[in-house]
């Protein structure tokens, strides 16, 4: 690079000088851009590190299988992960052990078994799947690898993957239950790795022999998941597919091994990764605008108290560009530093991530970690942005200095509360408001709720000026009376800039407002879930597999039998899920006896009959009806993974969805497409006169044979439904602690700045007789009184964009809106204490102030 | 009884060759109802003198009083206090508040203290300095000499012992130095308080009861009864001494 010449050098020598000046101005515009940068970069070199490390991990415990042989036809339910297939004849390993150019042949069962560990509880589950398999003898073929004693031989002998083991304290010989979900004992025989590692990430995996595997996991004997082949050496993947295509019976496929693994690799990178990767980079987004707002701040502010600076050097013959271009150049140096300096942060917070993550049972898969171009040019070129975007009005401004400033008092204060700027504000967040609510109300329209969500946004940022002065002014209010002077200085100081005070808050408020947003969305999604229970659950308790995710293992089919016989019970009803297309789209079904449904779950009004659904009738609630515009008697053509296509007669069609689905079918009509039997929950009702307590007991008592489930009341039920909710919540106000950080360095850098511009004010109250207390109170009170407007701000347009996110995302309209006051009021605490916690140092600083030398101060 | 005092003032700032001898061993008392000035060219210690008398700035060695406290054993919180109790200070400018109004900044100190104020006394100061009709004004809308005027109020609000002013008229025209002055006199002689005032400004000087002279950190003179051409007279002796080489090496300014 050459040394920059003539006029630019000059203007950038002045930054630079500036820049040593004053570091402690731009240490919290370095902070925040580290910070955000940081999170940024450590997110992508995560990714990144994971990605390569899955794709290394499934490339080399597939590299045997050359030909996967699978039904054709996949059914995937919108929201659920894998798609289902129907299992494959294992009759075809013989035809496939012929085709030339085949080394090994196996069938390869996959089902869900929920390992149950030596204290009783279910070994994973929370998530990630727990798998159940046959043990493939061929190593070539087996992704898995024995580590430790031997393979399964006879019935009730299983493998099971170190991992698994370690945190279900089990060993080789102990004996346990597996839940297919219908319970297994099994003894441990031998340990398992995949990869090299303890495990396939979180996930649990258990061994079984073939006859075990068919018998538990498959609908039928002589069926298998998919058949894996191996190739003589010398064969391509290619050409041994094409030839393994040419014997296979209609309705199944070959594909290659590498395009299964690729399929495979999806699942978890595609799905697990890219959702993982983007909600963190969301938060990094988040993160970065709220540091937006803050650096904008500083430049404003410093470029305000320099306005006779700049003056004299437009006195002295500097151009304007040349000012402009000082300030930016300024800028553009500490956001060079600051991105350079949170890249690195970053690449150490996934180094210290990949070293953590084994120490807490998370098997991040070795390898080097990766920090490609993208995951350095991204954070970096995005910091730049930040830094030299947020400048630029600063900067202009600056340029624009007259020369003659240099000769007049600085007047600091341009009043941001215009006419013009309430007048664009008011219009915009009209227009705003009133599209989200055009948007949400009756049939969602999401596009047009997200473009007024925008605007109310902007509108927000527009008026925060205009609203700041009468926020300050009532929120100071009650400060006046009960701090006396010094609470009234507090809010007159906070009050005397209002476009720095909003401009303050408002990286606040983008914080609080996410945080508010997510906390009404969460609390929504459980009233809805509680409502849907409330509505539709009319049993005594309800038994449910414990975990949720892909992990949950299901409940075995003949616990609803073995419940329904106690005494104490009336109704036992067990609810299974199926899958078929309906139209060409996934729908998912419920398999369940459809008059003893209505027992214990309330369907609402039906029109037609549930009993004598049979064979090929079906009930359908009144929203999929209307949908489709089906009436009892309608025909419809459901299409399984087994390739199979039935006509079905609409028999009843009921109202309330909820607990029971949109589809009802009966076992039987649903028995030939089956897969893996298993209930998601059995529905209870006692007989009349038992106690619920002793209802309850017995119901856990006959459950303990079948693996121990969980027996809930309706509440509790409700509650654990839930529960999912608030483990998403604690994650994002996690993600969000960085954006609210950075939005309080913001407040803390601008009272530094105020307190700098204010030293005679500061020293001359002293000499009159404030004391040091008094002082800091005051400075501490004004930050409060910024955090309050800024929280109270984001807790308004967060509770305003919850409302717009749970009507636009919710088409059935069946979903209910909560205000959580009590987590709202802690989201408002949490605001004021921030305030406190930020003015801390300002206020410290200003009390330090050398009385003499502030009064004489320029 | 003097108001305030000081005894063997001493105050160096700096160390080794950059030392400093600010105040060079003054004493002097400060005697109550009286308006004294404290006159000395540029660097003579006198804005020193009077920040120490007051208890914003600490000595070196000696002892200041104000009234029967002795100000050196005194922390921060003890100084504060009378400071807002017992004194008042009028600057060369920067007087007051920007965000409180005329009202406001004259009860500060006593609003800072969540003492009550003598609300027939405030308002017969009011009176006196003239800006009955500015009370609801800030600082901003009122010209120099009204600021003045209401720094004045400001310290004799409290009736404190002793209103030290430091240079009151320095950024003033004559006209409306000459009404502050004028008041300070009024509160002297009228209301019965003590003022000490630093200038540099002979006119000024001529309004006090008594002129004390300070040069090179030490008390060279007292006059009493003076005017400004005395106060002139007596000036241009020190600048002829310095010329003639009498003086102690050109000094660093310790003070604006």
């Amino acid at each position: 690079m050459s040394a920059p010449t003539g006029p630019a050098r000059a203007s950038l020598r002045l930054s630079l000088s500036s820049l040593r000046a004053h570091k402690r101005r731009f240490a919290g515009t370095f902070l925040a851009v580290f910070l955000g940068v940081a999170f940024l970069a450590g997110t992508m070199v995560m990714g990144d590190t994971l990605r390569a490390s899955f794709d290394t991990l499934f490339a080399n415990a597939n590299s045997g299988t050359a030909v996967v042989v699978r039904s054709a036809d996949v059914v995937t339910v919108p929201g659920e992960g894998q798609g289902t297939r129907e299992p494959v004849d294992t009759a075809l390993v013989t035809r496939l052990r012929s085709v030339p150019g085949v080394a090994a042949v196996a069938p390869a069962i996959e089902g869900a078994g929920q390992l149950v560990g030596r204290d009783g509880e279910p070994v994973g589950g929370q998530g990630p799947p727990t798998l159940a398999g046959n043990w493939i003898d061929d190593a070539g073929l087996n992704p898995y690898v024995l580590a430790e004693g031997r393979a399964p031989r006879t019935s009730g002998e299983a493998v099971v993957n170190r991992a698994a083991a370690e945190k279900g304290g089990l060993g080789l010989g102990d004996t346990t239950v597996l839940r297919t979900p219908d319970p297994l004992r099994v003894t441990i025989v031998g340990l398992v790795t995949f990869g090299g590692e303890d495990g396939m990430g979180q996930s649990t995996f258990t061994g079984l022999t073939r006859a075990d595997a068919e018998r538990r996991l498959m609908p039928a004997p002589g069926r298998a998941s998919t058949i894996k082949v191996r190739a003589d050496s010398g064969v391509g993947q290619e050409e041994l597919a094409r030839r393994v295509a040419g014997v296979v019976p209609h309705g199944v496929e070959a594909v290659t091994g590498q395009q299964a693994a690729d399929e495979n690799l999806d699942q978890v990178s595609g799905r697990f990764l890219s959702l993982f990767t983007t909600l963190l980079t969301v938060f990094a987004g988040i993160a970065l605008l709220v540091a937006t707002f803050s650096i904008h701040n500083t430049f404003a502010i410093v470029v305000a108290q320099r306005t006779r600076e700049n003056a004299l050097l437009r006195a002295l013959g500097a151009s304007r560009r040349q000012v402009l271009g000082s300030t930016l150049a300024e800028a553009v140096a500490v956001g060079l530093a600051a991105s350079a300096a949170g890249l690195l942060g970053g690449i150490g917070i996934a180094a210290g991530l990949q070293a953590l993550f084994p120490a807490v049972g998370f098997p991040f898969p070795e390898g080097e970690l990766v920090v490609g171009a993208t995951a350095m040019a991204v954070p970096l070129g995005v910091g730049l942005l930040v830094c030299a975007g947020s400048a630029v009005l600063p900067a202009v401004r600056a340029g624009r200095t007259a020369p003659l400033a240099a000769l007049r008092e600085t007047a600091v204060d341009h009043s941001g509360a215009s006419r013009g700027r309430a007048l664009l504000g008011a219009v915009l967040a009209a227009a705003g408001a009133a599209a989200t609510v055009a948007g949400a109300a009756g049939t969602p329209q999401v596009w047009l709720t997200s473009a007024g969500a925008a605007l109310v946004v902007v509108a927000f940022v527009v008026l925060g000026p205009v609203a700041s002065s009468y926020a300050v002014r009532v929120l100071g209010a009650p400060l006046a009376r009960l701090r006396g002077v010094t609470g009234a200085l507090a809010r007159r100081n906070a009050l005397r800039s209002p476009k720095r005070t909003a401009a303050t808050a408002t990286a606040l408020m983008i914080g609080v407002a996410v945080v508010s947003l997510f906390t009404v969305f969460g609390a929504s999604l459980k009233a809805t879930m509680d409502r849907t229970v409330d509505r539709s659950f009319a049993g005594d308790v309800a038994v449910t597999a414990s975990g949720f995710g892909a992990g949950a293992g299901g409940l075995s089919p003949k616990l609803a039998p073995a419940v329904g016989r106690l005494p104490e019970v009336a109704t036992a009803v067990g609810l299974g899920k199926g899958v078929a297309e309906v139209d060409g789209g996934g729908r998912q079904l419920t398999v369940t006896d459809p008059v003893a449904l209505t027992r214990v779950l309330d369907l609402g009004a039906v029109d037609g009959s549930l009993s004598g659904l049979g064979r090929d009738g079906i009930a359908v609630s009144r929203q999929e009806a209307d949908k489709h515009h089906w009436a009892p008697g309608s025909t419809m053509v459901l299409a399984f993974a087994d390739g199979a296509r039935r006509r079905f007669t609409v028999r009843a069609v009921y109202q309330e969805a909820g607990l029971g689905g949109d589809y009802i079918v009966t076992r039987t009509a649903w028995e030939p497409h089956k897969v893996q039997d298993s209930d998601a929950l059995v529905a209870v009702a006692f007989k009349d006169g038992v106690a619920p307590d002793d209802g309850r007991a017995a119901v856990q008592e006959a459950a303990r044979g079948y693996g121990n489930p969980e027996v809930q009341t309706r509440q509790e039920y409700a509650e654990s439904a839930a529960s999912g909710v608030d483990i998403m919540l604690t994650l994002v106000y996690a993600l969000l602690a960085l954006a609210v950080l950075i939005a309080l360095l913001g407040i803390a850098n601008t009272l530094t700045l105020s307190v700098h511009e204010r030293t005679r004010e500061l020293g001359l109250l002293r000499a009159v007789g404030q004391t040091r207390s008094q002082l800091r109170s005051m400075v501490r009170w004004e930050s409060v009184l910024v955090a309050a407007f800024g929280t109270a701000g984001g807790l308004a347009l967060g509770a305003f964009l919850g409302w717009a996110l749970v009507k636009a995302s919710d088409s059935a309209g069946t979903s209910a809106f909560a205000v959580p006051p009590g987590r709202l009021a802690v989201v408002l605490l949490v605001g004021l204490v921030a305030g406190v916690l930020a003015g801390w140092r300002p206020a410290r600083r200003a009390a330090r102030l050398d009385v003499l030398r502030a009064i004489a101060a320029e | 009884m003097t108001a305030a005092r000081v005894v063997d003032a001493v105050k160096t700032y700096g160390t080794g060759d950059a030392r400093v001898r600010a105040l060079d061993g003054v004493t002097v008392g400060f005697p109550g109802g009286r308006f004294t000035a404290i006159m000395g060219p540029s660097g003579s210690g006198k804005s020193t003198l009077m920040h120490c008398a007051a208890g914003l700035d600490t000595l070196t060695s000696g002892t200041a009083w104000i009234g029967d406290t002795e100000l050196g054993a005194l922390g921060d919180r003890q100084l504060t206090l009378l400071r807002r109790q017992r004194v008042g200070f009028v600057f060369q400018s920067f007087n007051l508040l920007p965000t409180l109004t005329v009202a406001e900044n004259i009860t500060l100190p006593q609003d800072l203290a969540g003492t009550g104020t003598d609300r027939e006394w405030v308002d017969a100061l009011i009176d006196v300095v003239g800006l009955g009709d500015r009370l609801r004004h800030r600082p901003s809308e009122l010209s120099g000499g009204q600021q003045q005027r209401v720094a004045v109020a400001r310290a004799l609000a409290g009736r404190p012992e002793v209103v030290f002013a430091d240079e009151p008229t320095g950024n003033l025209d004559s006209r409306s130095g000459e009404e502050v002055l004028r008041l300070l006199g009024r509160a002297v002689h009228d209301m019965g308080r003590t003022v000490v005032m630093v200038t540099h400004d002979p006119v000024a000087a001529a309004h006090a009861d008594e002129v004390v002279f300070l040069a090179d950190g030490r008390l060279v003179d007292t006059m009493a009864d003076p005017t400004a051409e005395k106060v002139l007279d007596r000036m241009k002796a020190f600048d002829s001494s310095r010329d003639t080489g009498r003086g102690t090496a050109p000094r660093q300014r310790v003070t604006s």
